[in-house]
């Protein structure tokens, strides 16, 4: 991607590529390509045309396009992963605040080793970390706090003591990648233990309450810094403690 | 604004308003629409406490704004606009809308175009100003506010015009108002992309 293309809701997008011109002539199979849309991309007729603003991004290999850009309220999407507190217990399940418009099903049995004689007791108020399994706009979410397909907690679950806090989508997702500069930084300083959701909720656990709400800090800190910045940010934390 | 999902402020000469979005959020089991998102609107004034002139405001943004979102991706909840009006000197509504605007697109919500808009009066000496300011719209003989779609070459989305007026006067208060809003869409996208360019620079990083 040579230039950075940023989009308004109502512009058109043009799909074809540069590489795609030359080869008509030549791969006649090539002109009816499908073009797969992801978040901020609907199709009105024959067009594509953006409904967030953002960067445009497109994968050449599987022809997907999409918007990437910032916001702070999430809406959940299969596979994701977030952190979520539990607000009710129900016959079926927990009721969890995930941050999306209706809180997310949790049932009583989607942990790791549960049978109906052994299931986890979580209290209301509890933080736990799951994985979104149903996620679409006619239903309410639905989450595990394991992979159903193992059947192994894979870190998911109830996160206990720490302390929970939120940040804006995009700032979550670049904690995800684990070589996020501050986490990196923070990781050399203290030892901490970190479960960002996507959903912009981080819940963050160290050895002292004091080192828990710095840690938590130099992250909401992060936002707007770069790498740079972020390092020199910590360092200043960790002398002043 | 700290605890919205988006926020924005528009400012023309001495008016300002700031929009805030919230959303989409869960609506009230007696309000929400089982296919669309409900859209609801606050209106609050500079001074003092809202008065039917500003309900009749809320309603003419909403509108405006409940056909371009595109609610049916949000079944069941509720986008709530609140705009506060910080310094008014005419144009208000226009204002309004284009700070509400900027605020959906900050919040994230999808839109199926932006909305710009522009207000403009024809005074007693037969002139037309865009944008005028309240001594000028007291004075004027009507004012008309239009609100248009970005790239859409349908008619304007929001229209209101005051005072007496000939179809001639109108149609050309309607021509200044679309060339007006197609400058209010260009500082527009030039105030989006840097706002999206510092984040991606930040992401990238």
């Amino acid at each position: 991607m040579a230039s950075v293309k940023i989009v308004l809701p109502g512009d058109i997008i043009d799909t074809r590529r540069e590489e795609d011109t030359t080869q008509q002539e030549s791969n006649v199979e090539d002109e009816a390509a499908v073009i797969r849309l992801g978040p901020g991309l609907v199709q009105s007729s024959e067009a594509v045309s953006a409904v967030t603003a953002g960067v445009l991004h497109s994968n050449s290999e599987t022809n997907r396009w999409w918007v990437a850009g910032n916001k702070r309220r999430y809406v959940a999407a299969v596979g994701e992963p977030v952190v979520g507190v539990v607000v009710a217990r129900h016959g079926e399940g927990y009721r969890v605040d995930i941050g999306s418009a209706h809180d997310a099903l949790l049932p009583h049995l989607a942990f790791e080793g549960a049978t109906k004689r052994n299931k986890p007791n979580l209290a209301v108020g509890t933080v736990v970390y799951g994985r979104v399994v149903v996620a679409n706009s006619v239903m309410d979410p639905e989450i595990e706090c394991y992979n159903s397909n193992t059947g192994k907690s894979e870190g998911y679950g109830e996160l206990s003591e720490g302390f929970m806090f939120k940040c804006s989508l995009g700032l979550a997702r670049r904690l995800i990648d684990t070589k996020a500069p501050v986490l990196a930084a923070l990781g050399n300083g203290v030892p901490f233990e970190v479960a960002v959701g996507v959903n912009g909720r981080v819940w963050v656990n160290a050895g002292s309450v004091a080192t828990t709400i710095l840690v938590a800090n130099a992250i909401r800190n992060s936002e707007y810094l770069d790498a740079k910045q972020c390092r020199q940010m910590v360092k200043e934390l960790l002398e002043k403690q | 604004l700290n605890r919205a999902d988006g926020s924005a402020q528009f400012s023309a000469g001495n008016t300002s308003v700031v929009s805030g979005i919230y959303g989409p959020v869960e609506a009230k089991v007696y309000e929400e629409k089982l296919d669309r998102a409900v859209v609801e609107v606050k209106f609050r004034p500079d001074i003092g406490a809202p008065t039917t002139k500003d309900k009749w405001m809320e309603s003419a943004i909403r509108n405006t704004f409940e056909r371009e979102i595109l609610a049916h991706l949000h079944p069941r909840t509720l986008v709530q606009i609140v705009i506060q009006l910080r310094e008014g000197d005419g144009s208000v509504d226009s204002a309004a809308i284009n700070a509400t605007s900027l605020a959906l697109v900050d919040a994230g919500i999808p839109l199926k175009c932006m909305i710009t808009a522009a207000t403009c009066a024809v005074l007693s000496d037969d002139t037309t100003v865009v944008d005028p300011t309240q001594e000028e719209i007291d004075a004027a003989r009507s004012t008309h506010t239009f609100a248009f779609a970005s790239g859409s070459s349908t008619g304007p989305l929001y229209v209101d015009s005051r005072g007496d007026f000939t179809m001639d006067e109108y149609n050309h208060c309607y021509d200044l108002c679309a060339l007006a809003t197609e400058r209010v869409l260009a500082f527009m996208r030039t105030a989006i992309e840097g706002k999206v360019t510092k984040e991606a620079k930040i992401s990238a990083a």
